[in-house]
């Protein structure tokens, strides 16, 4: 047994390098602040060196002016979009997921429903979108449709290919223990494909941005993407500006949030890498 | 002390009573590249109730197929498979089933990992984790009830892999290899405790193993395997008195079972074939 005592200190020893993962994840803020911080400087300078007007290209500090005195502006509008985003993104969640579900399971399902998933990618949304305005209307529907229409591939692509990953071996173990279908799909199946599924997510929250701002371009008259549609014609470049940043800060706010997510949902994923790590050294 | 070895066929008992497995010319085919091979060609077995069986043969033999078949994941092309005397043409969840790799979950801790087949049966979770804890010491594992699978050694995860067999409680042990990814040290004192945890469990057990010191230490009989086309070349009966102490391995009753076995496995491997 005395080769089995060993094993809490090799846990113990990997904390310090815990410690020297951070410190390296700070290093990995630094870099990209600080080519943020150039390239608005340069922008900056040159707005002001060439003397550019700001409907035509307004300077960072214009930006954040119009950021602070619109805020009330920006912010209701920010909340429309956003909450598009989030519905459309759980829509196409619960749908992506439960095809992904049914693909896995039935060969009959996948024979003929993944040609149609595959096939609904290469319609254009831009195409659809329009139609979707006739049917539904200015309101929140068809945002929301065209959000989870833009989302659901990347769900339910990885769901698929998550819940197939499964090592037939534990397939094989689960079955000599007398476990059904279902059991063997929620005991083993589902837990493989979760960190496939958050990849998915983490792709999906970001084009859902993307889908929510198509939609209020096609025809609304509330979230970021009408208002800079609104503001274009009467040059407040600067506004427009103002948008596409809360628009990038809610892209990476989401993915940042799914990545979280993942973090608490599956620790065991992490561990895995962590250990892998250590061995490759 | 004797040692009595028969030719395979000759060692079926005529009488069911207290048979637990029973193999009747179990042929399996298989294609490979669309190349027809036969697997398994008539392979003939049995184990009583409580024994502990051993297959060793050359790799590539079938052994695995075999137990695959027993388990109930694979069927024959044609032959039977007795359980308890009666054909058992639904074998899965009867006959446990623990494998080379021991496909713990890593998401799951020990004490979880070791009562998913209760789980899978519908036991009340706070009366499967009590029996898990029960046997928490006897497997070694004591202190690491909580800890994730990444965190145990090759030999541990092992005890939490057989663990998770003997929770299920099952009355047959399928062991593929088990032991084969353990150095040599921990292969020996994981013989010796499998020897004391058979004898205090009293399951039917068939082991398949390359290693022959491992097969006679453990078993009450020893088959072995011919080559592709797999069919039982040798039976040898263990009749070495119970418990076994580690220092058997050089007592001349056991050398000279050894003997006989190895001679067999060359045998069934063809390339000293005399």
């Amino acid at each position: 047994m005395s080769a089995e005592r060993a094993v809490p200190q090799a846990v113990v020893e990997t904390a310090p390098r815990r410690g020297l993962v951070s410190r390296r994840g700070a290093g990995r803020w630094l870099a990209p602040m600080a080519i943020v911080v150039l390239v608005l400087g340069a922008w900056e300078l040159c707005v002001r060196l060439f003397d550019i007007k700001a409907w035509l290209l307004p300077a960072p500090s214009a930006i954040a002016t119009a950021l602070v005195q619109d805020a009330g502006l920006l912010l209701r509008h920010s909340w429309v979009t956003l909450e598009e985003v989030i519905v459309g993104f759980a829509v196409a969640l619960i749908c992506g997921v439960s095809l992904g579900v049914g693909i896995a399971l039935s060969r009959t399902v996948e024979r003929s429903l993944y040609p149609f998933v595959i096939a609904s990618q290469t319609i254009p949304i831009i195409v659809i979108a329009p139609l979707l305005l006739i049917w539904f209307g200015y309101g929140l529907t068809p945002k929301i449709i065209v959000v989870a229409l833009i989302a659901f591939f990347p769900l339910a692509v990885n769901t698929v290919d998550g819940l197939k990953s499964v090592d037939p071996d534990t397939v094989n173990l689960l079955r000599t223990l007398g476990a059904s279908r279902l059991q063997i799909l929620l005991k083993a199946q589902l837990p493989t494909a979760l960190p496939y599924l958050f990849s998915g997510a983490r792709v999906a929250v970001a084009v859902s941005v993307i889908g929510a701002v198509i939609g209020e371009w096609v025809g609304s008259s509330e979230g970021l993407g009408y208002l800079m549609i609104r503001s274009k014609p009467q040059f407040l470049t600067e506004r427009v500006f103002a948008a596409i940043t809360l628009l990038s800060a809610m892209g990476v706010g989401l993915f940042l949030l799914v990545g979280l997510v993942e973090r608490l949902a599956i620790p065991w994923s992490r561990a895995r890498q962590h250990q892998s790590e250590n061995q490759a050294r | 002390m004797q040692v009595t070895a028969q030719p395979a066929t000759a060692a079926q008992p005529a009488v069911e009573t207290g048979v637990k497995i029973r193999l009747d010319g179990v042929v399996k085919r298989r294609e490979y590249d669309g190349v027809p091979l036969t697997v398994l060609d008539g392979v003939e077995f049995f184990a009583r109730d409580g024994e502990f069986v051993s297959i060793v043969g050359p790799s590539g033999c079938g052994k695995s197929t075999l137990l695959n078949i027993i388990a109930g994941l694979d069927e024959p092309d044609s032959g039977a498979i007795h359980l308890d005397g009666i054909s058992a043409e639904r074998r899965l969840g009867q006959v446990g089933y623990m494998q080379q790799k021991d496909l713990l979950f890593p998401w799951r801790n020990v004490v979880d990992n070791a009562l998913i087949g209760l789980e899978l049966r519908g036991v009340p979770r706070h009366r499967s984790r009590e029996r898990a804890l029960e046997l928490m010491d006897s497997f070694g594992l004591s202190g690491f009830e909580s800890a994730y699978p990444h965190a145990l050694s090759g030999g541990m995860r092992q005890r939490v892999s057989f663990l998770r067999t003997v929770l299920a409680d099952q009355q047959i042990f399928l062991l593929d290899e088990p032991l084969s990814a353990l150095d040599a040290l921990n292969r020996a004192q994981m013989q010796e405790w499998m020897q004391h945890t058979w004898l205090s469990l009293r399951k039917t057990v068939v082991l398949v193993t390359h290693d022959v010191d491992e097969a006679v230490f453990l078993s009450d009989r020893v088959y072995v395997m011919s080559a592709r086309p797999g069919r039982m070349k040798l039976v040898l009966d263990v009749d070495l008195p119970r418990p076994r102490p580690l220092d058997v391995l050089t007592d001349p009753a056991f050398v000279a079972m050894k003997a006989r076995l190895l001679s067999a496995i060359r045998g069934a491997n063809g390339r000293e074939a005399r």
